[in-house]
């Protein structure tokens, strides 16, 4: 009897697990799903990068994108050839708030600057006129490191006239201490996301890991089992509170970061200053600085750890670390902020720009790169 | 402490250990009392995990409400009991007063004074507000008024009172228990049944599943409507007042059936809280079967001493809208609040009538009426959950002046809403048509199964587990 109901149970839970399955690979998109994660594939250099020709839709309960990457591995419909006469190229470097999978291509910041740009070109009445081309060169999980090698990789060969260097003050320095070995070592091929290196890695073989990877279901469960252990591990050395580049006093690694950050940025600007392009940094905020009830729960949690939040301490940080760089510097939080109360400009569930927000971020790109000479 | 946190996770399991061995180690009557010692310590440190400091409220509490009731006990003349009773309603009052009202009445009043050209300079205190409060305080005032009446005897074994008062599954959140049904199950030796222990194991998934699944994954959708200064379409202030309605559901519901399971793992029973409350068709009835333990402690101790409907109809008129804005402002101190209890307490005027008559349908005029009746009721949750009053007349507005139904949001709001919701309502269904909110336990053995192994799974592959509080703990 009781080996009749243990088959039951199983038998129950096999058909369910199949069910579960197949619904997740119809519908339900995740940045764990095999369909998003052959987005990426390994680089020697940078750990892994966006797979040329890769194309997949995103799902999630916010939002439903369409994301194609071109024969250069970056996120545009189009191919890039060789410049022609009377275009400037601007590259946009950065982590996934440049990529942007949360919206389509043409909602995304860099696709309204070159709108912007272009329709202001042709309502010009003197001069030449000159076609602007804005690539998205933004990889999900990349920091200053990983955008510094990318650039050398992949978009110098894009021969832009502007790079623009995104800095997501919320995670960069920590991105960059994580990362610091691949500026040395040049040839790691370990990415700073776990979650994504875990899935990318070709070096670990291991026939479970396989079998895992090749399921929605078990990646999922995976993925919760990693968030359980990681929660308990923390509760046995007690945590340092998060969101150290906000902290008042902040760990010794966040001035290293800062320090990596500088470095990178000034290296893409020697770099394309060898090939007569200029640079320029665009700083994006958190969403907790924008948005008041975020902002009121972060405190909360991180005071609960014994820290204490200075909402905007990370710009200031950046800001301050790259003020003794010549290099034109715009930060985009002013703007966020003022464009609340109203519609979100960042998403509920993550710390990614909605539409509204990129529109935001496009004027001030705009306003910036015009005032800039262009 | 949150039920849904990992600090949850080893204390229950350690607590419940301990719990288990106090009979086998000491016998039956000292197994008793160190039960109790074990529970009130647990159920103190419980509340600790959220502000230790805030225990000294929650002891002072128990201490003087354990000295009304005895006093009361001891004394004779009804005058004299009359005036410690009053006692100490005045004090749990104050409490509540103090840290729920206190700014919301001083800043109130200093606006009205503004308005008339004086200015107050109030001092106005950024009080924390003590988790539970409102639940501790009309447990210990239903205990005092109950001794006052002569319900029931006054317990003499403080440790037995205060376990009463603080019992850790329903301090926080409810439900607001009665002496009369917990004290007894505290003062004897307690028996767990194998019924208990499976009932009490579903009650805690489901509760879960209610909380994590549907709660928390409707939470952002609602959100998204209801935040500050947005100006969605129509419909979709429609579907987002919806995602609220089963995310308040879910969210309180869901911790009464986590606390109910793990009370019943300990053999301690605790009243049902929620009974398929979108399944009625008149207000009256949604108040049998939403947050029943409140709606009964304002009728035993609001409506029936106002004079419920003894008097005129339009004496009872008035003690049912008195009673629904006294309800409303207990759960919080803002005017959406008060709006809320008052739209509550006209609906119930307005169906009073009418209550017998709309129950009995059946066929079309019966689904009908529900539909009526769900739409009512959200339409309170509209109230009830908008930023504040302003922002209600924005979204009630685009209600009727920017609808829009081709604006409707397919991918981010109405897609996930079908999703998180229909399992539930496939659940409710069963349990409604048997009349039993632990129906699944009675279903066949194979249709028992498929439902555990999909609830686990949902919750597993799903569920939102970023430990986000309880609404309920707010008031």
């Amino acid at each position: 009897m009781r080996g009749r109901r243990a088959l039951l149970v199983v038998a129950i839970a096999a058909v369910q697990f199949a069910m579960f399955e197949a619904a997740l690979r119809i519908w339900g998109h995740s940045e764990a799903a095999p369909s998003f994660q052959a987005l990426f594939m390994p680089d020697p250099v940078i750990g892994y990068r966006l797979r040329p020709n890769a194309r997949t839709r995103f799902v999630t309960a916010e939002f439903d994108t369409t994301i194609a990457i071109n024969s250069q591995g970056v996120r545009d419909d189009r191919n890039i050839g060789p410049k022609p006469a009377g275009e400037r190229r601007i590259v946009v470097l950065g982590d996934s708030l440049v990529l942007s999978v949360q919206v389509d291509a043409r909602q995304t910041f860099c696709h309204l600057l070159e709108e912007r740009l272009n329709a202001s070109e042709t309502s010009r009445a003197d001069g030449p006129r000159v076609h602007y081309r804005v690539i998205n060169a933004g990889v999900q999980g990349y920091g200053p490191v990983e955008e510094l090698l990318f650039y050398r990789e992949v978009a110098r060969a894009f021969a832009p006239d502007l790079v623009i260097e995104t800095i997501f003050v919320g995670n960069d320095a920590e991105d960059a201490v994580a990362s610091a070995a691949k500026l040395a070592a040049h040839a790691s091929t370990t990415p700073n996301d776990s979650s994504l290196s875990d899935a990318l890695s070709e070096s670990v073989i291991s026939r479970l890991r396989r079998i895992v990877r090749r399921s929605m279901v078990l990646q999922v469960l995976r993925l919760r089992v990693v968030s359980v252990t990681d929660r308990l591990s923390n509760w046995a050395s007690p945590p340092e509170p998060p969101l150290q580049t906000y902290a008042e006093k902040p760990a010794a690694r966040i001035a290293d970061g800062l320090r990596i950050s500088r470095q990178c940025v000034e290296a893409i600007a020697a770099d394309a200053a060898g090939i007569h392009a200029r640079t320029m940094v665009l700083l994006i905020p958190a969403r907790f600085q924008v948005d008041e009830a975020d902002y009121g729960h972060l405190k909360e949690a991180v005071e609960g750890t014994g820290g204490h939040l200075i909402r905007d301490a990370a710009s200031a940080r950046f800001n301050e670390a790259l003020s003794t760089l010549a290099i034109p510097r715009i930060d985009a939080l002013p703007a966020l902020r003022a464009a609340l109360p109203g519609p979100d400009v960042f998403f509920q569930q993550t710390v990614h720009l909605t539409p509204r927000g990129h529109q935001i971020v496009a004027a001030v790109l705009d306003e910036f790169v015009r005032r800039q000479g262009g | 402490m949150v039920f849904n946190s990992l600090q949850f996770l080893w204390f229950f399991p350690v607590v419940y250990a301990l719990y288990r061995a106090c009979t086998p180690l000491f016998g039956v009557d000292r197994g008793l009392r160190a039960e109790n010692g074990l529970l009130l310590v647990a159920s103190y440190y419980f509340y600790a995990a959220w502000d230790y400091r805030f225990l000294a409220l929650l002891a002072a509490s128990t201490i003087v409400d354990y000295s009304c009731g005895l006093a009361m006990n001891r004394l004779t003349r009804e005058r004299q009991r009359r005036v410690i009773m009053a006692l100490s309603i005045a004090f749990n009052l104050s409490l509540l007063g103090f840290f729920k009202y206190f700014n919301f009445f001083a800043d109130n009043l200093a606006a009205l004074a503004a308005a008339l050209g004086w200015r107050l300079d109030f001092v106005t205190l950024r009080v924390l507000l003590p988790i539970g409060i409102s639940f501790y305080t009309f447990v210990t005032m239903s205990y005092v008024i109950d001794v006052y009446r002569r319900d029931i005897q006054p317990t003499r074994n403080f440790v037995d009172f205060a376990v009463f008062v603080a019992y850790f599954p329903h301090l926080v959140a409810g439900p607001i228990l009665r002496a009369t049904k917990l004290l007894p199950q505290i003062q004897r030796p307690r028996r767990i049944t194998g019924e208990q222990i499976r009932s009490g194991l579903w009650l805690i998934a489901w509760g879960f599943f209610q909380k994590i699944f549907v709660a928390d994954n409707l939470a952002p959708l609602a959100s998204r409507v209801f935040a500050h200064g947005s100006h969605p379409a129509g419909v979709n202030v429609l579907l987002g007042v919806y995602a609220f309605a089963f995310q308040i559901y879910g969210d309180f519901a869901g911790y009464s059936n986590i606390a109910r399971g793990t009370s019943k793992l300990m053999g301690i029973e605790l009243i049902e809280n929620f009974r398929f409350p979108y399944l009625v068709r008149t207000p009256q009835a949604f108040w049998r079967h939403w947050h029943i333990s409140l709606s009964t402690w304002l009728r035993d101790y609001l409506y029936i001493p106002l004079g419920g409907s003894r008097g005129t109809e339009r004496q009872t008129r008035r003690n049912l809208i008195i009673t629904m804005l006294l309800g409303g402002l207990w759960h919080g101190a803002a005017w959406t609040f008060v709006l809320w209890g008052f739209y509550q307490g006209v609906l119930l005027v307005l169906f009073r009538p009418h209550a017998a008559i709309i129950e009995s349908w059946s066929g079309i005029r019966r689904i009908a009426a529900w539909v009526v009746m769900f739409h009512l009721t959200c339409a309170g949750w509209l109230i009830f959950r908008a930023p504040s009053i302003r922002d209600f007349a924005a979204l009630t507005g685009g209600l009727f002046s920017n609808f829009a139904p081709s604006a409707v949001d397919v991918t981010g709001l109405l897609v996930p809403l079908v999703l998180y919701v229909t399992p539930l309502a496939v659940i409710h269904l069963v349990e409604a048509r048997a009349d039993d909110v632990l129906a699944v336990l009675r279903l066949p053995v194979g249709a028992r199964y498929f439902v555990y192994s999909a609830t686990l799974y949902l919750i597993l592959l799903f569920g939102n587990f970023g430990g986000a509080e309880f609404i309920y703990f707010q008031f």
